[in-house]
């Protein structure tokens, strides 16, 4: 980069910033591409015709109940299966045909990360990496100390929790210094301290800019870490999008006051009735989207002592996820989905 | 070479390695104490080949020990080893952590083939070098008597001990391919040992009816006893050569089959 490069830069950035990661920002490089990949297992049909694309500096979210496909698209990309046609893409290199170059680029793991129990974190990190390169003593403390590992480095992989075990899958596909991970249901098992640790440790990763990809069958994991996602269901996408596009139409948020039985009132009345359901503590307030100004108005009007407004985006995201892979049960013609809620904002 | 050096690593933190290595051990030193603390000596031709000799000197405890096992310790030992490496990985999922590294999949099942042959090695070593010192203690050292008379110096004596041993284990490393081919096709390590014992078993009684004499030459069970000719005088030479060729053709045939079907293998753990 010449100090010119570095001016001008400078000088837009102020501009640029806002717009650093738009959705239509389709110039950066793709990392990660799917070309019509599809895998059969005799008469079953794990993915079917899957076309994904990832470009740098995303993290990638790729959603789907359990039986998806997600775990079979995962090894594709790194060719531990065959396809039955199509193929994967890392950078200019396809899978399975030219797997080994584009193996250097990529880490992860698929399902749960594996490794030998009788041997240390360190001596598993050091034996294990490098089949990919050279790797340093130092190399291993860096990633040890960026999952947090650091004080366990000697102690047998054979005597570590369920979420060390996690957390080492990570380190070891860090070790090479990747431009890809590939990251299957990382939370998957771990107590919320863990879950939260690992999502943070991802978001992380993304700011450095790495590219992430990113499986997991909970929505709101993908919506607190991911800026991209897919829904696939049976080996086919569903929808696709950044994770704004992707949130349903309307937003939910949850409301708690003084006097909840005058503030259902008050809310059907602005809301409609089906809109406004009675939880334990909070009522539950579909349907806001940008009226949340609106409520508040309200709920001061009549007097009420507003305790809380907590925005609820979960609630509604499971239920847009259930309501989309159910359809895609019953065969429903998916871009119909996509139009619908591409119309609705 | 980092395969190799990642796979020996893996290996040598197994407990089951020194399980099989101290089992073979055991073999020559047990045999050394039944003849020298029992007071009956076997006769001639009794026990295995040499073990009439063995008492009279300890340089036949080697040969007596290694024919002893190669009807079936050492065959156990590896099937384990060509079967432990890659379905035992499988079962425990390590096979996918190194697949997700640019490595080769004819690399890791030739780094895995190298290790598994170099464990039976160690382990025949361990078995000469019990054998002999145990032996030595027990009886002595002397000038090796040959099958049909005459003798040959200690140095001699250890020179042809040497190519028997590596005949057994060129008979033996039939076997680890023989393993390593079934853990392509299975993904448990002990259908894959058991697989290549039965195979290994089937042959050999196969090779002990004349009714299927015809097979016999083709059966690579049939020619492991090819290194007895070492110790007649002069050296009968043309068995030998028809073993070794015979254990080559297996070796390449299984090793090559083992090497298809995991190039193209689906890996699902």
């Amino acid at each position: 980069m010449t100090p010119t490069d570095i001016r001008e830069r400078a000088a837009d950035s102020p501009v640029q910033k806002p717009q650093a990661r738009p959705a239509s920002a389709d110039d950066r490089p793709v990392v990660l591409a799917t070309h019509a990949l599809t895998k059969r297992f005799g008469s079953l049909v794990a993915v079917d015709d899957l076309n994904l694309t990832v470009r740098r500096g995303d993290v990638f979210g790729f959603l789907g109940p359990n039986g998806a496909g997600k775990t079979t698209t995962i090894r594709l990309i790194f060719g531990l299966i065959y396809p039955t046609s199509g193929y994967a893409q890392v950078l200019d290199h396809r899978v399975p045909q030219d797997r080994r170059a584009a193996l250097k680029h990529l880490g992860g793991f698929v399902e749960v990360p594996a490794f030998y129990g009788n041997m240390s974190a360190r001596r598993n990190l050091r034996l294990l990496g490098s089949l990919s390169t050279e790797i340093t003593e130092q190399r291993i403390d860096e990633v040890l100390d960026i999952v947090g590992l650091r004080e366990r480095a000697d102690s047998k992989v054979g005597d570590f929790s369920h979420g060390m075990k996690q957390r080492l899958g990570i380190a070891h596909t860090l070790i090479h210094k990747p431009e890809l991970i590939i990251l299957d249901e990382p939370t998957s098992g771990l107590d919320p301290q863990g879950m939260k640790d690992v999502r943070e440790l991802i978001r992380g990763l993304g700011k450095q800019g790495t590219t992430v990809f990113l499986s997991s069958h909970l929505l709101h994991e993908i919506e607190q870490v991911c800026n991209r996602a897919v829904i696939i269901n049976k080996g086919r996408v569903v929808v696709e999008g950044t994770v704004d596009e992707l949130r349903p139409a309307g937003t939910t948020v949850k409301v708690l006051t003084r006097d909840q039985a005058r503030a259902t009132t008050v809310l059907r009345a602005l809301f409609g009735d089906k809109n406004v359901m009675i939880d334990e503590k909070y009522l539950i307030v579909d349907g806001v989207d940008g009226s949340v100004p609106d409520l508040i108005r309200k709920l001061v009007a009549a007097e009420l002592d507003i305790e809380a407004i907590v925005p609820a985006p979960e609630q509604g995201l499971e239920d847009y996820f259930l309501e989309l892979t159910q359809s895609a049960d019953v065969d429903t013609d998916y871009s119909g989905v996509g139009a619908a809620q591409g119309g609705g904002r | 070479m980092r395969l190799l050096r990642g796979e020996f690593t893996k290996t040598m933190f197994q407990k089951r390695t020194y399980f099989g290595w101290a089992g073979l051990t055991a073999i020559p030193i047990i045999m050394v104490l039944a003849l020298a603390l029992s007071s009956k000596k076997p006769g001639p031709g009794e026990g295995p080949p040499f073990f009439s000799q063995a008492v009279h000197n300890g340089m036949f405890i080697p040969l007596a020990a290694i024919a002893a096992l190669s009807f079936f310790l050492l065959p156990l030992v590896a099937s384990m080893a060509g079967s432990f490496p890659l379905a035992g990985e499988a079962e425990q999922g390590t096979i996918k952590t190194w697949l997700v590294h640019p490595v080769s999949r004819g690399g890791v099942l030739l780094s895995k083939w190298v290790v598994a042959v170099f464990y039976v090695v160690i382990g025949m070593t361990l078995v000469a070098a019990a054998g002999l010192a145990a032996g030595g203690i027990a009886f002595g050292i002397h000038p090796v008597a040959l099958l049909f008379g005459g003798s040959v110096s200690v140095a001699h004596g250890l020179w042809l001990t040497l190519l028997a041993y590596l005949i057994i284990l060129a008979a033996t490393i039939c076997v680890v391919s023989l393993a390593m081919f079934f853990s392509t096709l299975a993904n448990s390590s002990l259908t894959a040992a058991v697989g290549a014992l039965v195979v290994f078993i089937v042959m050999q009684i196969l090779g002990s009816f004349s009714l299927f004499d015809f097979l016999k030459p083709y059966l690579f069970t049939s020619h492991t006893d090819a290194w007895q000719n070492l110790f007649s005088r002069p050296i009968v030479w043309h068995p030998i050569y028809t073993a070794l060729l015979t254990f080559g053709v297996y070796v390449v045939a299984l090793t090559g089959a083992a090497w298809a079907v995991f190039r193209r293998k689906d890996v699902l753990v």
